[in-house]
C-alpha cells in the first residue's frame, strides 16, 4: 500500500496505548505534501505522540502509517538528543557523507562556525536546536517533523528556525510540526490538525481554522491562546 | 624489632631503588596492565552487545556477570590452575607458574567488572540515544560504535577500576604463579611471603607502593571525571 502522489504521510485507524491508557484513538488522516502542517492542541492532547507515530518512533498497537522511507524523513526533537562529541562531529552524525565545504556552509548559515569544535553539550539551548535543525535539513528530507522546535528559545534563535522552516517549505520539503505559540502557528501553518485527548477532532486549512474553527474545543483553545 | 623499624627499612629500600624490588613492581604492573587490556578487549564488546542486541539468554548472561563480580579470587585461581595444569585442557601451553597464567587469572577476575560497568554505561547512553538512533535509521553496528565512542571517558574510569582490582589481587596469582623468585613474584604475593618470614621491611615497602598506586589511580579517576564532566563528555 502506498500514498497518493499529493499525500506525504497518512495514518489509517491508528491506536496507541500504554499502561492501560489510550493515548492515540482512531487516528485517520492524510497530510498533503509540500505544505506546513501544524498539529495543535492543549498539553497532553497527544501532539508529540502523533508525530512520533507518524515518524515511526513508536509502533501503534493498531492501524497503519504510510510515509516516505526512513532515510527520506527527519525529526527534530523538542529537546535535541545530544551526543558526547563536538558540534561538527554531531552534525556529521545527523547528516553523514557531506563534504567539508558543505559542512562549513551549513555552520555559516546557522552562525555556528565559531562553535564547530565545541562539545555539543556545552552549546546553549538555541544553538543546539539550530544545530539539530541544520543537521536535519542538510539531508534534504522529503518529510520533516518538528516537535516544538522553538520552545524556550530566545527571539534570535526562534527567528532563525522559522526562516529555515520557511526556506525548507520553499524547497518542497513537507513539514509537520507542533507549536504552543499561536502567533508562530498562524505565521507558518498552511494546514492545521487539532487534537484533544488523543483524538483528531478538527482538520482544516490554517485560514479557516484560525478564522472560524468548527469545534467547541478548538474555539476554546484559540480563545485561550 | 621496634614498631617503626619496618617503615625505616621500607623507605631505605625504596629510596635506594633496590633492583629486586623494582623488578617485582615492574612485573606486577606488566601483568595487571595486560590483564586490564585483555578484559576490556573482551568485556566492552560483550557489554555493548548486551545492551544493543536482544537475544535469548541475555538476562542469564547479565546475572552471571553480576554474580561473578563477587567471585572469590582463590576460586578463579583454582579454576585457571585446573585449566592450565598439565592434565588440563590448556596444559599444552605450559604457562602454569608463569606471568601468562597470572595475567590470565587477573583477566578472568576483572572481566566481570569490565562487562558489568561498561554495560551500565552503555545502557545509560542507549536509553538516552535510542530515539535518535531510530529516527536516523542507524543500524546495530553503528549504534554499538556510537555507544563505545561516546562512552570513551567512562571507559577510562572503568579501566582504572579494573586496574585497581587487578594490582591488589593475591589469592589467584599465588595459586597459578607459584610466587617463584625472579619469575612470578609480584607485589601482593611478595608481601604475603615476606610477612610470613617476618621480613616486614620489604613487605612494608611494597605495601607503600601499592597504596601509592591506589592513590594515583583514584586521583586520576577523579581528575578525568571532573575534567570531562566540565566538557560535557561524561555519562
Amino acid at each position: 500500500m502506498r500514498n497518493d502522489d499529493n499525500v506525504i504521510v497518512s495514518a489509517i485507524d491508528v491506536n496507541f496505548s500504554t499502561a492501560g491508557q489510550q493515548l492515540l484513538s482512531d487516528i485517520s488522516l492524510r497530510i498533503a505534501s509540500g505544505n506546513i502542517t501544524m498539529v495543535l492542541g492543549q498539553n497532553g492532547a497527544g501532539k508529540s505522540l502523533l508525530l512520533s507515530a507518524l515518524h515511526g518512533l513508536i509502533k501503534p498497537q493498531r492501524g497503519i502509517i504510510l510515509g516516505p522511507p526512513r532515510q527520506k524523513q527527519k525529526m527534530v526533537f523538542q529537546k535535541p538528543i545530544l551526543l558526547r562529541r563536538s558540534a561538527r562531529e554531531y552534525f556529521e552524525f545527523l547528516c553523514p557523507g557531506l563534504d567539508d565545504l558543505s559542512i562549513q556552509t551549513w555552520f555559516e548559515k546557522a552562525n555556528l562556525q565559531p562553535r564547530m569544535t565545541t562539545p555539543v553539550r556545552q552549546l546553549s539551548g538555541g544553538e543546539s536546536q539550530k544545530l539539530a535543525l541544520i543537521g536535519a535539513l542538510a539531508g534534504k528530507p522529503d518529510l520533516l517533523f518538528l516537535d516544538e522546535p522553538t520552545a524556550h528559545l530566545d527571539f534570535e534563535s526562534t527567528g532563525f528556525i522559522e526562516s529555515k522552516i520557511a526556506a525548507a517549505r520553499k524547497a518542497e520539503t513537507s513539514i509537520v510540526m507542533t507549536s504552543h505559540n499561536r502567533a508562530q502557528a498562524e505565521r507558518l501553518a498552511e494546514h492545521v490538525i487539532f487534537m484533544e485527548n488523543g483524538k483528531v477532532i478538527e482538520v482544516a486549512t490554517a485560514k479557516i481554522f484560525f478564522s472560524s474553527p468548527q469545534t467547541k474545543a478548538a474555539k476554546t483553545y484559540l480563545k485561550h491562546n | 624489632m621496634e614498631f617503626l623499624d619496618p617503615f625505616k627499612i621500607a623507605f631505605d629500600l625504596l629510596f635506594s631503588a633496590d633492583p629486586e624490588l623494582l623488578s617485582i613492581i615492574k612485573l606486577s604492573m606488566t601483568i595487571s596492565i595486560s590483564a586490564v587490556l585483555c578484559s576490556l578487549l573482551v568485556g566492552l564488546p560483550i557489554g555493548a552487545i548486551l545492551v544493543s542486541v536482544k537475544f535469548p539468554g541475555r538476562q542469564a548472561v547479565i546475572i552471571m556477570s553480576n554474580t561473578l563480580l563477587s567471585m572469590p579470587p582463590v576460586v578463579v585461581g583454582l579454576f585457571i590452575y585446573i585449566l592450565v595444569s598439565q592434565s588440563g585442557p590448556l596444559g599444552w601451553t605450559g604457562i602454569l607458574y608463569t606471568p601468562y597464567a597470572m595475567a590470565m587469572a587477573q583477566t578472568v577476575l576483572v572481566l566481570p567488572i569490565s562487562i558489568s560497568l561498561s554495560r551500565q554505561v552503555f545502557e545509560t547512553l542507549n536509553n538516552e540515544y535510542d530515539m535518535l538512533f531510530v529516527s536516523l535509521g542507524k543500524r546495530r553496528w553503528e549504534r554499538i560504535k556510537t555507544l563505545v565512542f561516546d562512552a570513551r571517558v567512562a571507559l577510562v574510569t572503568i579501566a582504572l577500576a579494573c586496574f585497581g582490582r587487578a594490582i591488589s589481587e593475591v589469592g589467584a596469582v599465588i595459586i597459578v604463579g607459584g610466587n617463584i623468585r625472579h619469575v612470578s613474584r609480584v607485589m601482593t604475593t611478595t608481601i604475603a611471603l615476606e610477612t610470613s618470614k617476618g621480613e616486614l621491611g620489604v613487605a612494608m615497602a611494597l605495601g607503600i607502593v601499592l597504596l601509592t598506586i591506589a592513590l594515583l589511580v583514584n586521583v586520576a579517576s577523579q581528575f578525568i571525571s571532573a575534567h570531562f564532566k566540565k566538557a560535557g563528555l561524561d555519562v
